[in-house]
């Protein structure tokens, strides 16, 4: 029983490291988020499928749409790499759900969101570190999107103010998708489930959101419902800004940006508020 | 009246889950550096109860306190007395042991250089150093509970609540947590362990709190509720079934026989012990059955919570409400 005895090295209570003062509240958030966002993005390289997620598969679906599609695919007016990359960052801001869903879902159930709630630091950093890492993840694989696009061939306008349009943007999509993300897993549980309702959700949508086809060419059945997918304005204002393309159709259409900022605010005023509440009472599993 | 001296004080504990009652109307009052044990079933309200203390879920009434502050109005002050360790081992499992101790370090406000001492002293303290640098996903149940363990002792906490700490482990490393709990206490921790091993409570709690369905149905010290179920007892076991049998039939006219079937063995109460053990004895040489063993013994707390509850603790071991997160149970990783 070697273990026994060397627990019995008891220190006394006094050999306790003091605790510095507490600093403000603000402070506290701030350092109390990076720790935890820290955390979250340490372990990206330590766990295969999530390193994938944000490498190999963008990267794999990227070539494959690029030279598959891009074969069969001809968009009259501009070429489909293009056509296609633009495309892809939209709906990958959408996929940024599942991620987000999953990682949630998996701390939960590991107790270890409980076990930083024990503990006496700022509520909200629990919660915002959940969002900004899953964040920060997502960009990842959208850089590795762009950066492979560009080496491929992708053009887009590159003056400043595109750029840093495309960045709001993309930030804005991420974040609004994240919450969303957030709150699918703490209402769903586990990360099967969430894997499973989120492709259902977001594969449909996200072919339907004029990413790899125009719109305008689907049967006239389907056109309408595309138009309306929540998704085509993310993969329309990605185009439109990037590329300058207008589409035509549907209001959400000719509008792209204002559409997309639209949903977004619309998703964050309903899952926030959720989130945050489901987060309050959390694991309240009941 | 709370005084400074109770640590933990519940008055009318409830909570509810839709229309599911998990605590109901739970009062304890816990003295500093005492230790303070829930036993009962799976889905007796133990985890709830707990819940409640570390702030992580809100009675429905009543209130509790803990160190004198309220877990709703004052929770962020409750945290900061209080360290929970809670049923699943609840650690990053990517991360390795030692960088799990340093998050929890810096979580609690060491900065970086403090929070590199303080775990380099619990990992001497809780012999991790053959594993620190493992990811804790790859370690044993019992080397993970440790490092469990170590995390909720960061700082010393004034109450450490410690949920099933030995559910699943081996009793090497039950051992280990149990003499983890002795030092605790006597540095003064006031400790509150729930737990489903009657052996446990008895080996560790200066007061137990027999929970049966969210209610609490007997208190007292160990020997307190052994007193109140009544006298020692004379436990005869044969050697098969059918020599069992003819002991009930044989002895039931004399004596009041409880057969356990299971067991091969009858027990029979026994007011006047020794003299009654040689009543029993002497009952025996008319019985032509072989005897396994003979013994006096004094009540344990098995039969504790067949009395207060009227049934084994076992029977009530299906449903598991007590309000977690995933109600799949995630066992030892060993």
């Amino acid at each position: 029983m070697t273990t026994v005895s060397a627990i019995t090295k008891e220190r006394a209570p006094s050999d306790y490291e003091p605790l510095p003062a507490r600093p403000s509240t603000v402070v506290r958030f701030l350092r109390e988020t990076w720790l935890l966002v820290a955390r979250g993005l340490r372990t990206i390289p330590r766990v295969p499928t999530r390193l994938s997620d944000v490498t190999i598969q963008p990267i794999m679906f990227t070539l494959l749409f690029l030279y598959i599609f891009g074969s069969a695919i001809h968009i009259p007016g501009i070429s489909y790499k293009n056509f296609l990359l633009p495309g892809l960052i939209g709906q990958s801001l959408a996929f940024g759900v599942i991620g987000a869903g999953v990682a949630t879902a998996t701390d939960f159930g590991s107790g270890v969101i409980d076990r930083f709630r024990s503990l006496p630091v700022t509520r909200l950093s629990v919660i915002w570190s959940q969002v900004i890492g899953q964040v920060v993840e997502q960009i990842l694989g959208i850089a590795i999107v762009a950066g492979l696009g560009l080496a491929l061939g992708w053009r887009p306008h590159h003056n400043l103010a595109t750029i840093a349009t495309l960045v709001g943007l993309i930030l804005l999509g991420l974040i609004a998708f994240t919450w969303f993300g957030v709150l699918m897993g703490m209402v769903l549980k586990t990360p099967d489930a969430v894997q499973g309702i989120g492709f259902a959700l977001m594969l449909p949508l996200s072919f339907l959101a004029g990413t790899f086809v125009t719109i305008a060419g689907l049967p006239s059945w389907l056109s309408p419902i595309a138009e309306w997918d929540p998704l085509s304005p993310f993969v329309a204002s990605m185009r439109h800004v990037a590329q300058g393309t207008n589409a035509t159709g549907s209001w959400q259409l000719t509008h792209p940006v204002v559409a997309m900022c639209g949903w977004c605010v619309l998703i964050m005023v309903i899952c926030v508020p959720l989130a945050l509440r489901r987060f309050a009472t959390t694991a309240a599993a009941s | 009246m709370p005084s400074e001296d109770l640590v933990v004080v519940t008055n009318g504990l409830t909570k509810l889950f839709g229309d599911f009652v998990a605590v109901n109307d739970f009062n304890l009052e816990v003295p500093g550096g005492s230790v303070v044990s829930l036993l009962g079933p799976n889905g007796a309200g133990k985890t709830t109860i707990v819940r409640m203390l570390a702030t992580l879920i809100k009675p429905t009434s009543g209130t509790a306190r803990v160190c004198g502050h309220d877990v709703v109005k004052e929770s962020d002050t409750v945290r900061s007395v209080l360290s929970l360790t809670g049923q699943f081992a609840a650690l990053e499992d990517n991360l390795t042991a030692r960088e799990n101790l340093v998050l929890m370090a810096r979580l609690r406000g060491y900065g970086r250089a403090a929070a590199d001492r303080v775990v380099e002293n619990l990992i001497e303290r809780f012999d991790i150093g053959e594993f620190r640098d493992k990811l804790v996903k790859s370690v044993s149940g019992g080397q993970r509970r440790r490092v469990d363990l170590a995390a909720s002792l960061v700082v010393q906490p004034k109450v450490l609540i410690l949920d099933e700490p030995t559910t699943g482990l081996d009793p090497r490393s039950r051992q280990v947590v149990w003499n983890t709990i002795r030092e605790l206490v006597e540095a003064g921790v006031t400790l509150f362990l729930t737990t489903q091993y009657l052996e446990e409570a008895d080996a560790l709690a200066d007061y137990i709190v027999l929970l049966d369905h969210g209610r609490a149905t007997a208190a007292g010290t160990a020997n307190e509720l052994k007193a109140r179920i009544g006298d020692q007892r004379v436990d005869v076991i044969a050697a098969d079934l059918a020599g069992m049998e003819r002991l009930v039939a044989h002895l039931s006219s004399r004596f009041d026989v409880a057969p356990s079937p299971d067991l091969r063995m009858i027990s029979i109460p026994a007011p006047n012990a020794v003299a009654d053990l040689a009543r029993v004895s002497e009952a025996l040489k008319d019985v032509e059955v072989e005897i396994d063993e003979i013994a006096l013994r004094r009540p344990t707390l098995d039969d504790a919570f067949l009395a207060f509850t009227g049934q084994p603790v076992n029977a009530t071991n299906a449903n598991n409400d007590t309000g977690l997160w995933a109600p799949d149970l995630e066992e030892s990783h060993s």
